[in-house]
């Protein structure tokens, strides 16, 4: 798709190992090149601003999603028939099949639970006192999501290795991608054998899945790629939520201090953890038809990326956008995507991470970084892996 | 300002009911309860509101331009 000639263009590749190590100061040009940038190693606009992506997440019939909502055609036209790549009703109905588990109130009676379990991670963590803060980010979502998904007990030690695969092959067709791709397609034939056996846990949303397919609410071929579709957004970017969180506030201890002065800064906290390091940087929409973004003339067909990473710092939203700042109102950052596509399983992503911060506020005196902390490379998930602590006992 | 609650499509995250508690509430279902139905919000609740309506993670609720 030829770009637009009034377009501003950006040559660097986005998606390079150095880029995705330090993104922001990419995102940075973008925002100061304008509204909407044309990037030609990937072919498509990128959408630096917050007001533009907001608009474009709201849009979802103009910017649509059951064509892809990755960088390259392979994948877009493999991951077909997720709720992740679908639009209007067929998106609607498999979204409902799940919705009603990741309400509040559904989650209510597992409150408790995961509490519980944040408690033991936290006070396991403070026995050795120095950790790799990517092992405790791990646990409580490794413990949680796999249980509620109904994935069997049997090769869960794979989970977090396919979910970052099945992230990477979203991203251009670069050799992340293509090294993702026998492990992506390693959880899907895992996943059609879990469907073929219904080796899915009892109660669980797989079980609920299955049942749809037996009503013929759902056709049973779409299984396999919902259970993925569950598990998958759930494990990665709740752990880097969890784990920038005690990067942050390891490197603010004045941030730290504020959140064991007033706790009720909690819920706040895990938004503005989110804004300032956005577990996943970027997704695209198709453009369905003729239309105009910012002034911009946009053909139908063309591909728009929809940069969460960088809205989030975006200086024409926030005040002092790169400062990290639990008592700014971060709640309308984007990090979960908004309107039909934003995440479903929010809730759920947040009273995880706020469970560890209340665990960690109430035996926790001090975080303190003890090395160098390591990004991990993936072509969406913006994640460490590796941060060496030592954590205080109050 | 009146505000339009999209029911089908809230999924009761609540965050509205946390930005602006005096205008939002969720009912036992986890259903969104818009407090001024059919009513304008009072002036002192305005800015609230206004966030709450900008937070809703799925974009049910929306400000009415009348």
């Amino acid at each position: 798709m030829p770009r637009h000639p009034d377009v501003p263009a950006y040559v660097p590749d986005i998606y390079s190992a150095q880029s995705i190590l330090d993104p922001y100061p990419h995102y940075a040009e973008l925002r100061q090149l304008g509204p909407v940038v044309w990037l030609p190693k990937h072919g498509v606009y990128a959408l630096p601003r917050y007001a533009e992506c907001k608009a474009v997440l709201l849009d979802d019939k103009t910017f649509t999603s059951g064509e892809g909502v990755g960088l390259n055609p392979v994948t877009n036209r493999l991951s077909r028939g997720t709720t992740l790549n679908s639009d209007g009703e067929d998106h609607a109905g498999r979204r409902a099949l799940v919705a009603h588990r990741l309400t509040p109130r559904a989650l209510r009676t597992m409150t408790e639970a995961v509490e519980r379990q944040a408690a033991e991670i936290v006070d396991a963590a403070l026995a050795r006192r120095d950790v790799d803060g990517v092992d405790i980010a791990e646990a409580l979502p490794t413990a949680v999501v796999p249980d509620l998904v109904g994935w069997p007990q049997e090769h869960r030690k794979n989970l977090l290795s396919w979910g970052a695969a099945t992230f990477d092959v979203l991203g251009p067709l670069n050799g992340r991608a293509a090294a993702a791709t026998l492990r992506g397609l390693g959880v899907m034939r895992f996943a059609r054998g879990v469907v073929r056996r219904r080796s899915v846990l009892p109660g669980s949303m797989g079980d609920d899945l299955l049942g749809a397919a037996d009503e013929g609410r759902i056709a049973r071929s779409e299984c396999p790629a919902l259970m993925i579709d569950y598990l998958v957004p759930s494990l990665d970017t709740t752990l880097s939520a969890i784990a920038s969180a005690l990067h942050l506030f390891a490197t603010h201890p004045g941030q730290w201090q504020l959140l064991k002065d007033d706790p009720g800064l909690i819920p706040n906290a895990v938004n503005e953890v989110v804004r300032y390091e956005s577990p996943l940087r970027a997704f695209s929409r198709k453009v369905a038809k003729d239309t105009e973004v910012a002034g911009t003339a946009l053909r139908a067909g063309s591909r728009v990326l929809v940069l969460y990473a960088s809205a989030n710092r975006d200086a024409l939203e926030w005040e002092d956008p790169d400062t990290f700042d639990i008592r700014r109102d971060a709640s309308r950052q984007l990090g979960f995507g908004r309107g039909t596509h934003g995440c479903a399983g929010q809730g759920l992503a947040r009273l995880e991470i706020q469970s560890m911060l209340r665990a960690l506020v109430a035996r926790v005196e001090k975080i303190v970084p003890t090395g160098e902390p390591e990004w991990g490379l993936n072509n969406i998930i913006r994640r460490l892996q590796r941060l060496p602590l030592e954590l205080v006992p109050a | 300002m009146r505000i339009s609650v999209d029911h089908a499509r809230c999924e009761g995250h609540g965050l509205c009911a946390g930005q602006a508690p005096d205008v939002f509430d969720l009912d036992d279902d986890a259903q969104v309860v818009y407090l001024f139905e059919g009513g304008t919000v009072p002036p002192e609740h305005l800015a609230a509101a206004r966030a709450a309506v900008n937070v809703c993670p799925v974009a049910a609720l929306r400000e009415l331009q009348h």
